[in-house]
């Protein structure tokens, strides 16, 4: 097909703010698939491509879509993932992209994430479209959005598309403006191949499924090829484009969009970003500098049944396979048992990790408060990676502790400035500015929408802070974040003693001055979770030597059983065996019992 | 003595469920008491003639609802039916709001020879929380009509650990208690397992939580006093002037047999243990045609749980185990069977030895859950 009738194209959108509905119906409208056919939400949903394997993991679909001007155009249409844990994953899409839809809430207007959104695309030079969407809803002011899109990301009114992705009201003009101002792929068809790795997913029966923008030269069934970066060979057993469902071909040419099998057997041998080429006379040089995505955030995985561990282990070796992005390492605590340090790409990724497990894998597991990775320098100037309290060195041994920050920026109606400064000072943001966004009163007191720049460590993004965002802004403001290097951190381990006995899980990186009240929360926990003893338990949280917080478990006075009714022995018995029954489910610390959900409720209480 | 049986028979009537009673009761089905007392005597019937029985317990429900003519015709079935003894005590529960003089008169002449008083507490407020349908002052009153009667042998039930109750209530209530002088008293901690009346009101917030460190108080308290007034505490809930310990009782704590007819009531026999069913229609239907109650319940009684059942009922007693009993009963020397366990729990002061007796220690007789079961079997 002449290369000039093909588009590559993809949706951006703050969160909810109708990008997998708008795909929906661009698909129906294409005419893939009829209206009964497209479940809702296609390209978004875990639960089918878990059900459906390889076919609904459609990260790519093909559009054939006749055009006012009767020639029939090939639209691919590149999924992204939404959130901000995935931003490298987002970049890598829209780098096989031309044009991005920039989807916008009508009601809700410009959010931290269109910001960013737009930012990257203009990274990557792509055509934007922009389209504000759900104008059907009453509360809707497509005059106000309008004149905030032109205002501040300086689109004309005129430019942006109204639509509703919902009634399918406007959507034929996005796939007619997409045709018209996104430019067709560029590319030399003679020269080496090179294919550009934007998704990959592994399907039990093909292997690794890459995901590819070929931009030079033709990929056929059959080619040997490799990934430059990773240097991995492999071979193309199959490839093929998206309808949704998958349909084989016999090539993909330069400019086109689709899938490579490879019968690779882990995702990790196939990396978002890396360059496809043949494996001779291949290209000499890579599309983008290619780097693995790193973990940002660390935490301990443990089965809550200590039994199931070889179950469990592999189960995170097959999850593993389909997310190239998961670090873990063994790591074994004397309460949990044996389990894994896990390095995830955020708290999202992290939850995402925590439910396959549960839902794809019924593994029912324990996670670890999250942290950051520290680097510590120690006295005798090593480096020391941490990302366990437990591999935090003395504080006689440490010179310097740093810790990865983030740059923030919340888009708020002014009316919670206020409100949200305070909030970023107490998790420990500095301040960079403020900007206007747009010269519009929003509805109400709520004042004018403006963004307010912070930097924070990113310790402080896996708290309640979001939440705490959220509910101080009533739901208005809403928040993004990049990684900006490490900085210098006063941060110390708090222990946790029960019963005189150091618990490493309950072990955590904390300022010094937050000590304290960290300390008393956990032991106010521990307190109303753990049951009195045959003895009294002193619960004490530690820096160091120095007792920060202390409470004791006064010994258990009473426990005996009522009148025996005329001789009901049995009933006697069977109370006391359920009790015994439940003592075996406890863990002991020391010679403390504690039950399971003590730690689960403390591993959740807020940092 | 040892082969001889004791006797319970359940009553299942109440005027008024209480609100922290989880046994068999029934409200409002007095009418069928004659049909019930038919039935009782039908399934006593059933049992070996001339057997020999040492006590013979009404328990409840409210026994004291029985008009006379039904104990009388329940005694006048089981007196030939039965060996019974000359000395065997015959004991009845009471609730003070359902007797008087004539009554208790009329009982005490059918060889009804040991009453126990339902009085729970002699505070109004807390009986109304209770759900009981008599005041403080029935309660004063029937343990008078009840000495009048003839009865010298009288329990009162008291309930301690009952929510809000302050200690300086509890001291003079014991004093009230004392005064009285019953020849027996048995102390129940208030003890909740999710389907009373009480404990929704608590879950609800509408009435004070149990607090097991008041009621530790209160036992303790109670210790004391009744010590220094001459009671012996010779079981964990229960108190005797010496020679008035309660013969029904200790049957069960030394597992000998004991014959339970009624709704819901438990048997020792055999070797087994047996509960009839719950269901009052079901039990007097099962027995018109002369056969066996329904059961709830019927277990053969394996070595493996005789002896844990051995230990966690003989620890009751305060006179405990005698190590060489249980030897030449059940071929078992419990401190080998059994020495992880005794080592660990005198180790928590929750047991103690006397030379060949293990026995509950002051702390572990409120603890005895803790004790009795690490004697469970696995």
């Amino acid at each position: 097909m002449d290369q000039s009738l093909t588009r590559n194209f993809c949706i951006i959108a703050h969160i909810d703010h109708g990008k997998s509905t708008l795909a929906d119906r661009l698909i129906e409208l294409a005419g893939n698939l009829r209206q009964g056919e497209v479940r809702d939400q296609l390209l978004d949903s875990m639960e089918l491509e878990r059900e459906r394997g390889i076919t609904i993991k459609a990260k790519a679909v093909r559009l054939n879509c006749e055009a006012e001007d009767g020639k029939t155009y090939r639209l691919n249409l590149i999924d992204t993932p939404g959130h901000v844990d995935f931003s490298y994953e987002v970049s890598r899409t829209l780098a096989a992209c031309e044009g991005a839809v920039l989807v916008i809430d009508a009601v809700q207007g410009i959010q931290a994430q269109t910001i960013a959104n737009v930012y990257l695309a203009m990274e990557q030079n792509l055509e934007i479209i922009p389209v504000a969407n759900k104008i059907d809803l009453p509360a809707a002011d497509p005059e106000r959005a309008l004149s905030e899109i032109s205002e501040v990301l300086g689109y004309n009114a005129g430019d942006v598309l109204l639509v509703s992705a919902k009634s399918g009201q406007g959507v034929s003009g996005v796939l007619e403006r997409i045709i018209e101002a996104v430019p067709p792929p560029r590319g030399e068809s003679d020269a080496p191949l090179r294919a550009l790795v934007f998704d990959s997913h592994y399907d039990s029966y093909k292997g690794v499924i890459a995901y590819v923008r070929i931009v030079d030269g033709n990929l056929r069934r059959g080619d040997a090829l490799r990934l430059m970066g990773q240097r991995t060979r492999m071979e193309a057993l199959e490839v093929g484009h998206f309808l949704p469902e998958p349909q084989p071909v016999a090539e993909l040419s330069t400019g086109d969009v689709g899938y490579v099998a490879t019968g690779l057997k882990s995702v990790g041998q196939c990396r978002v970003g890396d360059t496809v080429t043949t494996d001779e006379h291949g290209a000499s040089e890579l599309l983008i500098g290619y780097r693995p995505a790193k973990p940002m955030v660390f935490a301990g995985i443990y089965p809550i049944e200590p039994e199931s561990y070889q179950q469990f282990r592999e189960s995170i070796d097959k999850l593993s396979l389909n997310d190239a992005s998961l670090t873990y390492e063994p790591e074994s605590s004397p309460l949990l048992g044996h389990g894994f340090r896990c390095g995830f790409l955020g708290l999202l990724h992290m939850d995402i990790v925590r439910e396959r497990l549960e839902r794809e894998f019924f593994m029912s597991v324990v996670v670890t408060s999250p942290g950051v990775n520290l680097r510590v320098t120690s006295t005798d100037g090593e480096i020391i990676n941490v990302v366990s309290p437990s591999q935090m060195p003395p504080a006689s041994k440490i010179d310097v502790v740093e810790e990865p920050w983030v740059g923030v920026a919340i888009v708020t109606p002014s009316k919670f400035i206020g409100p949200l400064m305070d909030l970023a000072v107490e998790y420990e943001g500095s301040y960079k500015h403020t900007e206007y966004l747009g010269h519009h009163n929003l509805p109400g007191s709520l004042g004018q929408r403006v963004q307010l720049d912070f930097e924070m460590p990113l310790r402080s993004m896996l708290s309640v802070f979001y939440d705490r965002l959220k509910s101080c802004s009533q739901g208005y403001a809403s928040l993004d974040y990049s990684p900006i290097g490490y900085r210098p951190a006063k941060l110390v381990k708090l222990d946790v003693l029960v019963n005189d006995v150091t618990v490493d899980a309950f072990s955590r990186i904390v300022p010094p001055d937050r000590a304290h009240d960290v300390g008393k929360a956990i032991i106010a926990k521990l307190k109303q979770v753990i049951d009195r003893q045959m003895f009294k338990v002193p619960l004490q949280a530690a820096v160091g030597g120095r007792i920060v917080a202390r409470a004791d478990i006064p010994a258990l006075r009473k426990d005996v059983l009522a009148k025996c009714y005329g001789g009901d022995i049995t009933r006697k018995r069977k109370l006391l065996q359920k009790q015994k029954e439940g003592k075996k489910k406890m863990k002991y610390i020391g010679r403390v019992e504690v039950p399971k959900e003590a730690f689960t409720s403390v591993l959740k209480l807020e940092q | 003595m040892t082969d001889s049986t004791a006797l319970y028979i359940h009553i299942p009537f109440c005027r008024r469920r209480c609100a922290y009673c989880s046994f068999t009761s029934y409200e409002g089905r007095e009418a069928n008491i004659p049909a019930y007392v038919d039935a009782l005597t039908r399934e006593l019937a059933l049992y070996p003639a001339g057997l020999p029985v040492s006590s013979i317990y009404f328990g409840g429900g409210t026994p004291s609802l029985l008009p006379v003519n039904q104990f009388d015709k329940l005694l006048s079935c089981i007196y030939p039916h039965f060996a019974v003894d000359e000395t065997a005590e015959i004991t009845i529960e009471a609730n003070p709001g359902t007797v008087d003089g004539k009554y208790l008169s009329f009982i005490r002449s059918l060889g009804i020879n040991r009453l126990s008083l339902g009085v729970q507490s002699l505070d109004d407020g807390e009986l109304k929380t209770l759900g009981r349908i008599h005041t403080a002052a029935d309660a004063l009153r029937s343990m008078s009509i009840a000495r009048h009667a003839g009865f010298d042998n009288i329990n009162l039930d008291i309930i301690y650990g009952i929510p809000g109750r302050k200690s300086d209530i509890w001291l003079r209530m014991l004093k009230d208690i004392i005064s009285l002088e019953p020849e027996h008293l048995s102390l129940y901690p208030l003890t909740l397992d999710g389907d009373e009346p009480l404990h929704e009101a608590i879950e609800r917030g509408e009435a004070e939580p149990l607090d097991t460190d008041a009621a530790a108080d209160q036992y303790e308290l109670a210790g004391h006093m009744l010590a220094s007034h001459g009671y012996l505490h010779y079981e964990i809930s229960n108190w005797a002037r010496p020679g008035y310990e309660c013969r029904h009782n200790v049957t069960y704590w030394l597992m000998r047999p004991y014959i339970g007819a009624g709704v819901a009531a438990h048997s020792y026999f055999d070797g087994r243990r047996c509960a009839n069913t719950s269901d009052l229609d079901r039990y007097m239907a099962s027995l018109s045609s002369n056969t066996r109650p329904a059961r709830d319940l019927e277990e053969r009684i394996g070595p493996d749980i005789e002896l844990a059942e051995a230990m966690i009922l003989g620890l009751r007693l305060t006179s405990g185990i005698d190590t060489a009993a249980i030897r030449s009963r059940y071929k078992v020397d419990l401190l080998e069977r059994y020495s992880d366990q005794v080592r660990e729990l005198a180790g928590l002061g929750l047991i103690e030895r006397d030379g060949g007796r293990i026995r509950l220690t002051g702390r572990g007789r409120l603890l005895g859950n803790q004790v009795f079961l690490r004697f469970m079997p696995d």
